[in-house]
């Protein structure tokens, strides 16, 4: 029996041993997650606990020039799931059940905007006060439904406010950066088009944050004490160079021509854009609430594109407004005198073995500079082309402010195509282009086009005694507190003209109007003197597209407007008229009649 | 019987209420409500149970030994009976048929079985005249374990029929077989977890090898191992594709807790971060932010050990595992000093079952141990895990009070 006795005692002691390992082993581990690991595990334990919420800054406000809102902020309830609270068979048919919305539709949502389990992913925007007041009453029926409100972007309506403010809509997934301080998170609102864009940064603020202590289940306990509130700073409110009424008047005209098109007006001394119109326009309050699928269908599938921005993105051949263009370059280089008659116009001249048509067909005879600019005379740009040849003119072209960018501060600006011998040894193969191509480019139609601001931009060169100033939509912006940051007019280029040069072309553009037989006679008034020019584009898919642009006082010039009308014909007939009428209402108001109005018109017809 | 209350191992009785009274304070923080300043019931449930464990305890020192000694197979038969009985009339929750319920409670018969094999194989073991090693020993005790271990695994409850098993092969060690055959008769289970994948199995059969070339445990038995270790190697992807879902989550949440934090991971995260985030000392009682705030899953019963840890920090957890030493610790030298091989193996078994369910409980809670559903003794919410481990402790201190008794 002792032996049996020995041999426990040896089983006791080994028992004890591993004993001793065991509770070493967990005491270790205690060791290393209490102690070692602790701060790790404390963090993470705060992690669970408190739930960041995030404050969303108020929008800027957007006015225009003369400070009237045209882009404002309503308020909007956004309804929210917190993924981790959520009862996954029973919120999001009840939700959708509720809501009208489709079950698919808010699961896609929510997997989309989805940042962590314990963040409010936001599903159903601007939902009406009865939906909130449903979900009030019958919160525990919605396990993990909350509501917020959120401020929507609201835009003054009849002012084509789409093509310059643009729009704004929640972020795409490849312009979510989560990590940067200025990064945009899901769910997020972000500017998608024109200032709304450009300026996103100024207009959206900074985003504060609330720390709030939740349990398990999401319910909130209270404010968290720990971490300091920090609160939201406000959107900055932008002033913008447009001039609102202007705007309304512009759309009101446009619309009883029932046509496309697009409208620039700025001031040429500056570079601020007074206008800018694009047509068809669209409603950018389509964009701020959510937009249905089968409307954004119907927008993207419009033939006449309404989300296209005419006057920055959209190019055509300038047509005879491209003359100036000629003629200051040939005067510059030394080819041309005002006074040069060059061979009579009779219809057309045959060049080569090709007869180029003039757009009259009885013909002008022979003429001067100032003549053939105020009848447009096709027959004597050819020619003058000729003399000038390629690539003067692609000299001169480029340094007029063509085939680039004008810098405007939205985007999606195209910089069109100012032709040069490379260009067409690579369109056409080395040498393998008639010479005569220039005879074209000299009248602006061929390969050369445009986007409306790139002409807009080289007329105000010719108002302002060659300075052209960039164009720019923003006059002001107004930080929240009291900082106001005026943004200074800023010189983009010099057109390359000499100041005898500007005032042929200038007096040759006053002619096209004041002259007996010019294409834009029917622009004279007693007020005060229009200088323009009228312009048709050939377009191989219908009917030209008509232009003019011209800038008024000429003596003084206050504004230049830029008009293109897509399939009207002839620029004397439908664009001409259009910008005078522009013209008109932005120097004499809304009424000759008006006391004031005609006063002014007095005074700048005397000086 | 009459009991000298004098001569009882008190301070074994009170590092056991110790633990108890612990248990209680810390159900009741798990269930606190800060804005009522009040808890759930359970915590006044569990004094009741405790009151009553204390009370069976006390019946339990006055039995006789011969008493026990005379119902140890037909416990052990009517705890068979039980187990069966369960399977088709028993009360299923949560997917598990474990429970018999009596209105005022519910009784798990695998509590109860665990009783009877420990009576049963101490009984077994105290007169067989087999030798250790031989094979009709190791037979039938193994027949007496696995049965209960089966019907148990039937229900299904994986973590209480391992409890059978780990019992048989402590009593193998207890009772004189030798630690390197014991290694060796275990290895084929061993063998069942390497197989996962297959470089560690490689790696595990060669150590097999080199440890039985050292060992030299005679040919034929020596083959028998190495093939049983090939065969249980090798049904693994088949035992593997029978588990039960909740099964197979466990272990794959318990190799890799993170890759599924949102589901079958976070208890385990949870838990972690409430022991971690206790510190030294904790967040104080009833302050702890993973307990209060309903983070930490099942708090009052599996997970009892983090709500510890969390408000109490490393010197709660410290504190609670030396009790438990303590405990073990003693209960070993009382195995060692009983002169009845009967009453030395109801110690021990009786101890095994403690210390078992402590280990896993406590592993579980950091992830040493994958998540298994035992809770830990004496802390852990649960009437009839109390009545069986204060009786557990009865037949300890009876044994220890008839020690010189043969």
């Amino acid at each position: 029996m002792s032996a049996y006795f020995i041999e426990k005692d040896r089983r006791a002691r080994l028992a004890s041993v591993l004993l001793v390992i065991a509770l070493m082993t967990i005491i270790s581990g205690l060791f290393y997650h209490q102690i070692i690991r602790y701060k790790s595990f404390l963090a993470q334990s705060e992690e669970n606990r408190i739930r960041i919420r995030p404050i969303i800054p108020k929008r800027g406000v957007i006015f225009d020039r003369n400070k009237e809102m045209i882009a404002d902020n309503r308020l909007s309830f956004t309804v929210s799931i917190v993924p981790m609270e959520m009862a996954k068979e029973v919120t999001l048919p009840r939700l959708a059940g509720l809501t009208g919305a489709d079950t698919s539709a808010i699961k896609q949502k929510l997997n989309a905007n989805f940042i962590s389990k314990y963040i409010p992913a936001a599903v159903l925007r601007d939902q009406d006060i009865s939906v909130i007041s449903a979900l009030e009453e019958n919160s525990e029926h919605f396990p993990g439904v909350t509501y917020s409100v959120e401020s929507v972007r609201r835009y003054v309506e009849g002012i084509s406010a789409e093509t310059f403010i643009g729009y704004i809509a929640e972020v795409a997934p490849d312009e979510i950066d989560k990590e940067s301080q200025w990064g945009y998170r899901p769910g997020r609102l972000i500017g998608k088009k024109g200032i709304e864009k450009a300026y996103d940064r100024e207009l959206r603020g900074i985003e504060g944050t609330d720390f709030i202590e939740v349990s398990a289940r999401g319910q909130i306990i209270g404010t968290y004490g720990g971490r300091e509130r920090v609160p939201a700073v406000p959107g900055a409110d932008l002033v913008l160079t447009i001039d609102a009424a202007l705007q309304r008047e512009i759309v009101r005209f446009y619309d009883s021509l029932q046509s496309s098109g697009g409208v620039v007006a700025l001031d040429p001394t500056t570079g601020e854009i007074l206008a800018l119109a694009s047509f068809p326009g669209l409603d950018p309050n389509l964009f701020s609430g959510v937009i249905p699928d089968d409307v954004w269908r119907s927008i993207i599938d419009d033939p006449r594109h309404p989300l296209l921005n005419r006057p920055t993105s959209s190019m055509y051949p300038p047509g005879s407004t491209a003359k100036l263009l000629t003629a200051g370059a040939a005067l510059e280089k030394g080819v041309l005198t005002p006074e040069t008659m060059l061979r009579g116009c009779g219809g057309g001249m045959r060049f080569g073995n090709r007869v180029f048509k003039c757009w009259q067909e009885q013909g002008h005879g022979r003429l001067d500079l100032y003549h053939a600019v105020e009848q447009s005379c096709n027959v004597y740009f050819y020619q003058v082309g000729q003399i000038l040849g390629l690539d003067a003119w692609n000299e001169f072209a480029v340094k007029s402010g063509f085939g680039r960018k004008s810098g405007i501060d939205i985007s999606g600006e195209l910089s069109g195509i100012a032709p040069s011998r490379a260009y067409y040894d690579k369109a056409f193969g080395q040498n393998r282009w008639s010479k005569l191509l220039i005879l074209n480019i000299a009248i602006g139609q061929g390969e050369f086009i445009v986007t409306p601001l790139q002409l807009t931009q080289f007329y105000a060169g010719l108002a302002n005694g060659g300075k052209v100033f960039k164009p720019h939509l923003l006059k002001e912006i107004r930080y929240p507190g009291k900082a106001i940051q005026k943004i200074e007019p800023s010189l983009s280029f010099t057109l390359p003209f000499a100041n005898n040069t500007i005032s042929v072309l200038s007096r040759s553009l006053e002619l096209v109007v004041q002259g007996d037989r010019g294409t834009a006679k029917g622009l004279r008034n007693k007020y005060y003197t229009i200088a323009g020019k009228t312009g048709t584009a050939q377009n191989p898919h219908g009917k030209d597209h008509s232009w003019f642009v011209g800038y008024a006082p000429s003596n003084d010039p206050k504004i230049l407007v830029c008009a293109l009308v897509e399939n009207a014909g002839h620029g004397s007939e439908v664009a001409a008229p259009l910008a005078g009428k522009i013209i008109k209402r932005y120097l004499l108001g809304d009424s000759t009649h008006n006391v004031i109005a005609h006063n002014v018109a007095e005074s700048l017809v005397s000086e | 019987m009459t009991v000298d209350y004098k001569s009882l191992d008190w301070k074994f009785v009170l590092a056991t209420a110790g633990l108890s009274l612990i248990g209680i304070l810390l159900i009741y923080s798990a269930h606190y409500d800060s804005s009522t300043g009040s808890s759930l019931n359970f915590y006044m449930r569990q004094s009741i149970w405790l009151l009553l464990a204390i009370i069976l305890f006390n019946a339990v020192i006055h039995i006789p030994v011969r008493v026990i000694d005379f119902i140890a197979y037909p416990l052990y038969g009517l705890a068979l009976l039980l187990l069966a009985l369960v399977l088709v009339a028993g009360e299923t929750r949560m997917g598990a048929s474990r429970w018999f319920s009596l209105g005022f409670m519910s009784v798990s018969p695998s509590d109860i079985a665990k009783l009877a094999l420990i009576v049963a194989l101490s009984r077994f073991f105290a007169y067989t005249k087999l030798p250790p090693q031989s094979k009709r020993r190791l037979a039938f005790s193994a027949m007496l374990a696995f049965i209960p271990a089966l019907l148990v695994m039937k229900q299904p409850d994986l973590g209480s029929s391992l409890v059978f098993v780990v019992l048989l092969f402590s009593l193998w060690f207890w009772s004189g077989l030798s630690p390197a055959y014991l290694i060796l008769i275990i290895s084929p289970l061993v063998s069942l977890v390497a197989a996962f994948h297959w470089v560690t199995w490689v790696i595990y059969l060669v150590l097999l090898i080199i440890f039985m070339l050292v060992l030299k445990p005679g040919i034929l038995f020596g083959v028998i191992v190495f093939i049983s270790n090939l065969a249980f190697g090798m049904i693994t992807p088949f035992i593997w594709n029978h588990l039960e879902d909740y099964q197979k989550l466990r272990v794959i949440t318990f190799l890799d807790p993170g890759r599924d934090p949102q589901r079958a991971g976070y208890q385990i995260i949870q838990s972690k971060i409430a022991i971690g985030s206790g510190g030294i000392i904790g967040k104080g009682y009833l302050e702890g932010s993973q307990s209060q705030l309903k983070f930490l899953p099942e708090r009052h019963t599996d997970f009892v050990f983090s709500v510890l840890g969390e408000e109490f920090g490393f010197v709660g957890t410290l504190t609670v595992v030396l009790l438990f030493g303590f405990i073990f610790y003693r209960g070993i030298r009382i195995a060692s000093r009983c002169r009845s091989k009967f009453t030395s193996n109801l110690v021990w078994g009786a101890l095994t079952i403690i210390f078992f369910q402590f280990f896993v409980n406590v592993g579980m809670t950091f992830g040493l141990m994958p998540v298994t559903g035992l809770p830990l003794p004496f802390l852990s919410y649960g009437g009839t895990s109390l009545l069986l481990n204060w009786t557990l402790i009865g037949i300890i201190v009876l044994a220890d009070y008839h020690r010189s008794e043969y």
